[in-house]
């Protein structure tokens, strides 16, 4: 069963290595079989990284400890679902898993694309197939998921505190996301070196971008999630090198997805998209790589991993080939038309770009910051959280208010008349919103104030651009307010979605603010029977209670929560002492207000001999916003994504169009 | 009407100047903290964040007065330095386990800062512990 | 097990460079082999017809626009003149002869 894992592998890094250089020869001497081929070689390489992945999961399920990668993850009494996130639970399952995601989407990408016209089909391949070697070439030769061993009666077992649903969902999505972002790249790249000065490229990857995006952002927020309850240490998000692996990559996407929407509408910043995808692209690598080898820590634990050197390598290799090919494509890629004021929308959107990438690269200049510095200076600097709250403040502030600004400014020119008109109503709900919120007391953080008047404005925007598009499509076609409603919606799937992704956004920066700026933190002993006050609430230490869990010994605190003289139930907050691999781990107590989306969070720091217990509590207002904006965040991408049978027409007859052109 | 002279580069020339002189300035005046191992300590009176692994047996108890009192070796090597800490101690806490704490050294003790101690966890996907 | 995966392997293995091959298999010996590019006249089309498109586009947003009140009759009046001439412009230099009264129609009809 190993060959037969390791024989796909071989084949698969055989049919890229074909991909890459048939598909280059052909594209390059215009061979349309040998295109067609180097095509086919893709397609099958999904095909053996299939069977490869089946053989792993097989064996897997099957508790084959002759695999090394098996007796490593999992055990005899790791629960199915445990085993099958084992998957990519190591370092070779995962690139395993990255492998059949990005053959898997080559696929898709290449079966989809032949409306973007063949001669840059005829490029792209050879660019997926280079990434594809890569990752095929790393699982033979380097870090393979086949490796055997005399099988040992059990497996080393799954650390318990990666025993939780998330681990079964949180990396999945952000390789989705992750993966997702080559195929923008490769027909990025595949454009350049077909020559193309038009936009098909872009048609032909919005949805992929947008997919990978979506499925990114939703892979961090089920991360931060796992963060809060089950690390527990009451905050979701730590500026830990790991966390901003997926965000610089996200940042760079969401700037990416914002400036291609000029580049189609206005046909500029074409050098400016090409230079964000590349920046995309090597960041999601750049993130897998630091996700995967844990390696920030310092120069030394990177040459020690066998991985290190070849990622950062190949992450070189792809930057400059990519410079490279955009600086020879210069001339092709001047624009046409230019910025015609600093205050149309076409600006704001170059506004936005260069908030989010500054704060990319800032972030980016955090993480590599102490490698940088144990080069130079022998010595290890570290930034932390202060450094990027520092600079999230800076960008993030005026970026929230951008996103309201954008939606209400025309295209081209917006005349200072007419944006006056246009800001006045989320102005006013803006201004009454800050006037209130400052005297129910938020006036205490005065970074949260502005935070919140910002995305009162925003959410005022946003709301007003609605009405008025509703309006107006009742004006143009009658019928009632939800008929024109959802007509307005369906008409412009791509734009209204988008504003419901940017409420989303709102969302999650009015939780952030609020869990932050506004939270409280105690910290107490108590003894059973004695009581703490936080904010409103009055919680009381009632006893210590122990059981035996199926693997660990669970000891809780029961504590009474009240409020306003009113019983809110009780919590249990603990520890669990894990037998067989003799750890413990913080199940911290939360009770959440579905009122008010506060929460309050008990952590059972430590639990004394004496029966006493110091707890660390804190009051999170409205922190369960964050989670909600989730929800919002993936239904407005779902409404952006869906197809349109209008749209789908108008690219069919474009293509008609364009087939009738190449013959004529 | 558009200008003969783009505004979009001046726009992008002044934000990335901007952005460099907002970046320089704090970075300039917060810093970062030097991460060291407790060899590279003598001598040092900033505060440094210490990088060991715990030796030898921790006594006291870090929510108290008196505070959680271990030692701190290096990863490799045996110099090691007393600390004494208050706070939050996370779970994976044990003698053996990698930590990092942040502090200063004052008359031969580590006087680590409250609620900085976090211990290398090797777990992959969750972020070293904390407390 | 072993053989079963060796057989397994072998057909796959066979099913792939089939699968690569079926190009040259299918046409052994084809009219024309020559990959369908784009010439320097042809990437002039295609950006017209890009050009064309976006312009009958814009038209349509400023229309829905100023319809919702974004814009205003004044900025209206001002952006839709230009806007038309080159959507107009470009219509034109697609296709001079026949399309000239049909691309009048679309511009009518866009804005």
């Amino acid at each position: 069963m190993p060959e037969l894992g390791r024989a796909a592998l071989a084949a698969c890094l055989g049919l890229a290595l074909y991909a890459l250089m048939a598909g280059a020869y052909g594209a390059k001497a215009r061979r349309r079989r040998l295109a067609r081929s180097a095509q086919n070689a893709l397609l099958a390489a999904f095909g053996a990284s299939l069977v490869a992945a089946a053989v792993l999961l097989a064996a897997l399920l099957r508790k084959d400890f002759s695999f090394v990668y098996v007796a490593d993850h999992t055990s005899l009494e790791l629960p199915t679902p445990y085993k099958i996130s084992a998957f990519w639970g190591g370092q070779e399952g995962s690139l395993l898993l990255w492998l059949l995601i990005l053959t898997g989407f080559s696929a898709a990408a290449v079966a989809l694309g032949h409306r973007s016209g063949a001669d840059l089909l005829a490029w792209v391949v050879p660019v997926l197939g280079l990434v594809t070697t890569f990752f095929a070439f790393m699982l033979v030769a380097v870090s393979s998921p086949f490796a055997t061993q005399p099988a040992p009666a059990d497996g080393a077992g799954l650390n318990p505190s990666l025993q939780n649903p998330y681990m079964m969902i949180h990396p999945p999505f952000l390789y989705l996301g992750f993966v997702g972002l080559t195929i923008p790249f490769a027909f990025a790249m595949g454009a350049l070196l077909a020559r193309r000065t038009d936009e098909l490229w872009i048609v032909a990857t919005r949805r992929w971008t947008l997919f990978a995006w979506t499925a990114l952002g939703i892979g961090q927020l089920l991360g931060a999630h796992w963060a809060y309850v089950e690390v527990g240490w009451g905050g979701y998000y730590a500026w830990d090198p790991v966390e901003n692996a997926a965000l610089m990559p996200w940042l760079a996407a969401t700037a990416f997805l914002h400036s291609v929407m000029i580049q189609e509408k206005r046909g500029m910043l074409k050098v400016w998209n090409m230079l964000l995808v590349v920046l995309a692209f090597c960041l999601a690598l750049f993130g897998t790589f630091l996700t995967r080898s844990g390696v920030v820590s310092s120069i030394h634990s990177f040459t020690q991993s066998p991985l290190g050197p070849w990622f950062l390598g190949f992450i070189c290799l792809i930057t400059a080939g990519s410079l490279a090919l955009v600086i020879s494509r210069l001339p092709l890629l001047r624009a046409r038309t230019r910025l015609e004021s600093l205050l149309s929308r076409e600006a704001t959107f170059l506004y936005n770009n260069l908030l989010l990438v500054a704060l990319c690269l800032t972030i980016l200049w955090g993480v590599a910051f102490p490698i940088l510095s144990e080069a130079v200076r022998g010595e290890q600097i570290t930034v932390s959280a202060p450094y990027y709250n520092f600079f999230l403040r800076i960008f993030g502030l005026p970026l929230l208010l951008l996103m309201g600004i954008g939606p209400l400014v025309a295209w081209r020119r917006a005349s200072l008349r007419s944006l006056g008109r246009s800001f006045l109503w989320p102005m006013a709900i803006a201004l009454g919103a800050g006037g209130l919120l400052l005297l129910l007391g938020a006036g205490s953080s005065w970074v949260g104030l502005v935070a919140y008047t910002f995305a009162a404005f925003v959410l005022g925007s946003i709301g007003y651009e609605f009405a008025r598009g509703t309006r107006a499509r009742r004006a143009l076609a009658g019928g009632s307010w939800p008929a024109a409603f959802s007509e307005l919606v369906a008409r412009n799937r791509r734009r209204y979605g988008g504003y419901v992704v940017h409420a989303a956004i709102v969302l999650l920066a009015i939780g952030v603010t609020g869990s932050s700026a506004y939270d409280k933190v105690r910290e107490q002993k108590l003894r059973p029977g004695q009581t703490m006050a936080i904010g409103d609430y009055r919680l009381t230490f009632r006893s210590l209670v122990q059981r035996e869990g199926p693997n660990a010994r669970e000891l809780r605190a029961l504590i009474d929560v009240r409020r306003d003289g009113r019983s809110l139930g009780t919590l249990q907050s603990g520890k669990n002492s894990y037998r067989a691999e003799n750890q413990v781990s913080n199940e911290v107590g939360i009770r959440s207000d579905p009122f008010t989306g506060e929460d309050l969070f008990v952590i059972a720091d430590q639990i004394n001999g004496n029966g006493s217990v110091d707890f660390k509590v804190l009051v999170k207002p409205l922190v369960n916003l964050i989670w909600l904006s989730g929800v919002l965040f993936l239904a407005g991408s779902l409404v952006a994504l869906w197809p349109s049978a209008a749209e789908q027409r108008r690219l069919a007859a474009r293509y008609r169009e364009l087939r009738a052109l190449a013959r004529a | 009407m558009a200008r003969s002279q783009s505004p979009a580069r001046l726009v992008i020339a002044l934000s990335v100047a901007a952005v460099l002189a907002v970046f320089l300035l704090y970075v300039s005046i917060a810093g970062g903290t030097p991460s060291i191992q407790p060899s590279q300590l003598k001598g040092r009176s900033g505060e440094v964040a210490l990088v060991g692994k715990v030796t030898g047996r921790p006594s006291g108890d870090a929510h108290a007065a008196q505070g959680l009192r271990f030692r701190l070796r290096d990863v490799e090597g045996s110099t090691s330095v007393p600390v004494v800490y208050r706070g939050s101690v996370p779970d994976l806490f044990k003698v053996g386990r990698e930590v990092r704490v942040e502090g200063r050294l004052q008359s031969g003790l580590f006087v680590a800062k409250r609620d900085s101690l976090r211990t290398k966890c090797p777990s992959k996907y969750t972020p070293a512990k904390r407390a | 097990m072993t053989t079963f995966a060796l057989a397994v392997g072998a057909l796959l293995a066979v099913a792939c460079a089939l699968y690569v091959a079926l190009p040259f298999l299918r046409e052994p010996a084809p009219r024309s082999d020559r990959l369908d590019e784009p010439d320097a006249p042809e990437r002039r089309r295609l950006e017209l017809a890009e050009e064309r498109d976006r312009a009958l586009a814009a038209l349509k947003e400023l229309e829905f626009d100023h319809r919702t009140g974004k814009v205003s009759d004044d900025d209206y009046r001002e952006l839709v003149g230009p806007l038309r001439r080159q959507a107009a412009e470009a219509l034109r230099a697609l296709d001079p002869r026949a399309e000239a009264q049909e691309g009048e129609k679309r511009v009518r009809a866009a804005g």
